[in-house]
């Protein structure tokens, strides 16, 4: 890969976001950003603050509470060649909007037998803590990446949030950006200038050769937190953000477990029919023999979201939760 | 002409005389129903039991005024955004008859080499698009709407759906957005009375839908829709006051959909429609209305010819659909994602990722 030396600085989640979209708004005219209090000074958890000062509100549009008709029009204005940006503060909101999306947008490209397209990028943020409970907690990221036509990135860290939005913004295909609002107030190094992470890239984030720890979107602070704790008792994990869910890095992983032997997944979404299981599917497809111990999955429970603080915190893994299962798994003996 | 009461039809059955356009426009817009007519009753009758054509297919008998007149109003730049009933709209954008029939054979060299059939078909270099979900497809146009008006470009969004499609709540949601940012579409509702066997007196407490958009604050009118000169003048003066600037503007068409819901069948055994309002609408039909203001005289000297040039190029619409070849297999992961990220590789930076600080702990959002 042909890289650039460029400033780099600590940055947010959050301000990474609001970067990514000042720098398309800035290098492309057609790019707009559109949802409800897009305009305002909170600004989305400071992802949209300053937009409306800087580019109007023609191009910066608060909209009415009509999640629909918002994705639809995402899709109309993208045929005739603007690059909207829709801005869902909850993720839940947006499933008003699922013809649009699975009906229309999905297909678009597909039945115009290519001659159409549709490019917009869907930012949708999912809650997590402060009792959020189940209509602002869901994430929904495996029922998108089910979906062909669509591509999904679910971006953990601020480098990944800045180059994949802005991929999605200037690429040809309806991309979701599923957020999570746990990551916003997290830094990381960031560079100054607009550049890209690639879909179907996937990121070593910690090399090991124990094991592989597969961790999505929101779980990748808690895998590396776990994985740098673990290193302490002597065991070796080699953590995985695979960044895009549409199209997967099939082969990183696969690579990974191809040295270590084992695989744990580590997915905020529920296990039944989850995206975590599609990953060991994939693994066991292709290496499936390599494998010393049954893959584990640590996922949500098969349940709504409860909003009670205890109730929360026994929902949602933690470091302890997955340090405890990678450790059984180290201790278990071969298949 | 007769009255029938029990059609909820607040236009009345008002037509305008013929002066009210050229003779040479009236002669054209008769033309081009016909056309549509028969190119309707040419695939009903090639449907079975020949079984080529194997797409549900919406037929338009009855309804043909709506595209006619679209035909002589549109540009190449505006874009029309179809409901399922889709043949007369895909010809009111003047889009090519051959790839039209090949699509309904699911041919390579059908519009969407045979991806979409009947109730999905497009052609992007035309501006047509269409699709089966109620509304779907004009919900989507208040966007191109927008997209206009942002480019500052003097063209129009237009779409035509059926009364069916008001059921659903996206459309006034798209009502909504098109008066409140003003934006260059023209929606055109052709209100047949049924969603599928379902009246309107069913599905709605207040059934005069052009007042329900009123409330909206859009402009909005209603049209005898068979009456091909009225439906032509209204369309004419909506697509001047949008193109001018004037904002969004809804016309109500109404008008009577003459064969089954879908396919070549005859649906009438399900008994939703009175024998004796078909007859009224077959009595009230469009080509047998702007006929009589014609005159038969003039029929008489110009159908023959009309009807010849028409089945001329039906007859090789056919002969090109059933000649063409299947499409051939296909990669699929091609057909679903456009390969290429011109802009992206021309604007975007490649970067390498440093190392993510693990130590740091996740963000507490607050009660908002």
């Amino acid at each position: 890969m042909q890289t650039q030396t460029a400033t780099t600085r600590e940055i947010t989640y959050a301000q990474a976001i609001q970067e990514a979209l000042d720098q398309a708004m800035g290098l492309c005219d057609d790019v707009i950003v559109m949802g409800q209090l897009v305009d305002y000074k909170s600004g989305i958890f400071g992802t949209t603050t300053g937009l409306v000062e800087k580019y109007g509100k023609n191009r910066v549009l608060d909209m009415p509470v009509a999640e629909a008709m918002m994705t639809s029009a995402a899709g109309g204005a993208a045929l005739a060649g603007l690059r909207p940006v829709v801005v869902h503060q909850r993720l839940d909101f947006m499933l008003y909007s699922m013809d649009a999306i699975v009906n229309w947008i999905s297909l678009w490209y597909f039945k115009s037998n290519g001659e159409s397209r549709m490019p917009l990028t869907i930012r949708a943020i999912t809650g997590k803590g402060w009792g959020q409970g189940p209509q602002h907690s869901k994430s929904f990221h495996a029922f998108f990446a089910h979906i062909p036509g669509l591509r999904v990135a679910m971006p953990s860290t601020a480098f990944d949030a800045k180059g994949l939005l802005l991929e999605s913004i200037l690429g040809e295909n309806p991309t979701f950006i599923i957020e999570g609002r746990s990551l916003f107030s997290m830094k990381d190094e960031v560079p100054e200038i607009p550049y890209r992470v690639r879909f179907g890239e996937g990121k070593i984030m910690k090399s090991g050769k124990d094991v592989t720890l597969v961790a999505i979107g929101t779980f990748v602070p808690l895998a590396m937190r776990a994985a740098f704790d673990l290193l302490k008792n002597g065991i070796d994990v080699e953590v995985i953000d695979p960044r895009t869910l549409s199209p997967f890095d099939n082969a990183l992983v696969c690579e990974s477990v191809a040295k270590t032997g084992r695989l744990v997944v580590v997915d905020p979404g529920w296990n039944f029919s989850g995206f975590s299981a599609e990953v060991v599917a994939g693994v066991v497809e292709q290496v499936g023999s390599v494998l010393k111990a049954n893959p584990i999955r640590v996922t949500l429970p098969d349940s709504h979201t409860p909003m009670s603080m205890s109730l929360e915190s026994q929902y949602y893994p933690d470091e302890q939760r997955l340090s405890d299962t990678i450790t059984k798994l180290m201790r278990q003996n071969g298949l | 002409m007769q009255n029938f009461s029990s059609i909820n039809m607040k236009a009345g059955i008002n037509t305008i005389p013929l002066g009210s356009v050229p003779e040479d426009t009236a002669i054209a817009l008769y033309k081009a129903m016909l056309r549509v007519r028969m190119i309707e009753e040419a695939l009903i009758s090639e449907y079975h039991p020949a079984d080529e054509i194997r797409c549900p297919v919406h037929f338009c008998l009855g309804q043909e005024a709506v595209s006619a007149a679209l035909s002589f109003l549109v540009k190449d730049e505006d874009y029309i955004f179809s409901h399922h009933r889709s043949h007369g709209y895909y010809l009111g954008k003047n889009a090519p008859l051959r790839a039209l029939f090949s699509e309904l054979y699911g041919r390579e060299t059908g519009a969407n080499g045979g991806k979409a059939g009947s109730q999905d078909i497009s052609y992007s270099d035309k501006h047509f698009y269409s699709g089966a979900i109620l509304s779907g497809a004009t919900s989507i146009s208040v966007g191109t709407a927008f997209a206009l008006k942002y480019k500052k470009l003097p063209y129009a969004a237009i779409a035509g759906f059926g009364e069916g499609a008001t059921d659903e709540g996206v459309f006034w949601e798209t009502v909504n957005f098109a008066a409140l940012h003003s934006l260059p579409l023209l929606l055109i509702c052709e209100n047949n009375y049924y969603a599928t066997y379902s009246p309107m007196s069913k599905r709605m407490a207040v059934e005069n839908i052009a007042q329900k958009v009123g409330a909206f604050g859009g402009k909005n009118h209603s049209v005898f829709g068979n009456d091909i000169l009225s439906v032509y003048m209204s369309i004419s003066n909506a697509l001047e006051e949008i193109r001018s600037g004037g904002g969004p503007v809804f016309i109500e068409v109404f008008t009577y959909r003459n064969n089954s819901h879908v396919g070549p069948e005859d649906d009438s055994y399900i008994g939703y429609r009175s024998a004796e309002e078909m007859a009224f609408w077959k009595a009230n039909d469009p080509i047998v209305l702007i006929e009589e203001k014609l005159g038969a005289d003039m029929i008489a000297r110009l159908r023959p010819g009309f009807e010849h040039d028409i089945k001329t190029e039906i007859d090789d619409a056919f002969k090109f659909a059933k000649e063409s070849a299947f499409p051939a297999t296909s990669d699929w992961q091609m057909l679903n994602y456009h390969p290429e990220t011109p802009l992206a590789d021309s604007l975007l930076k490649e970067f390498a990722s440093g190392n993510f600080n693990q130590d740091q702990k996740d963000h507490i959002p607050g009660p908002y």
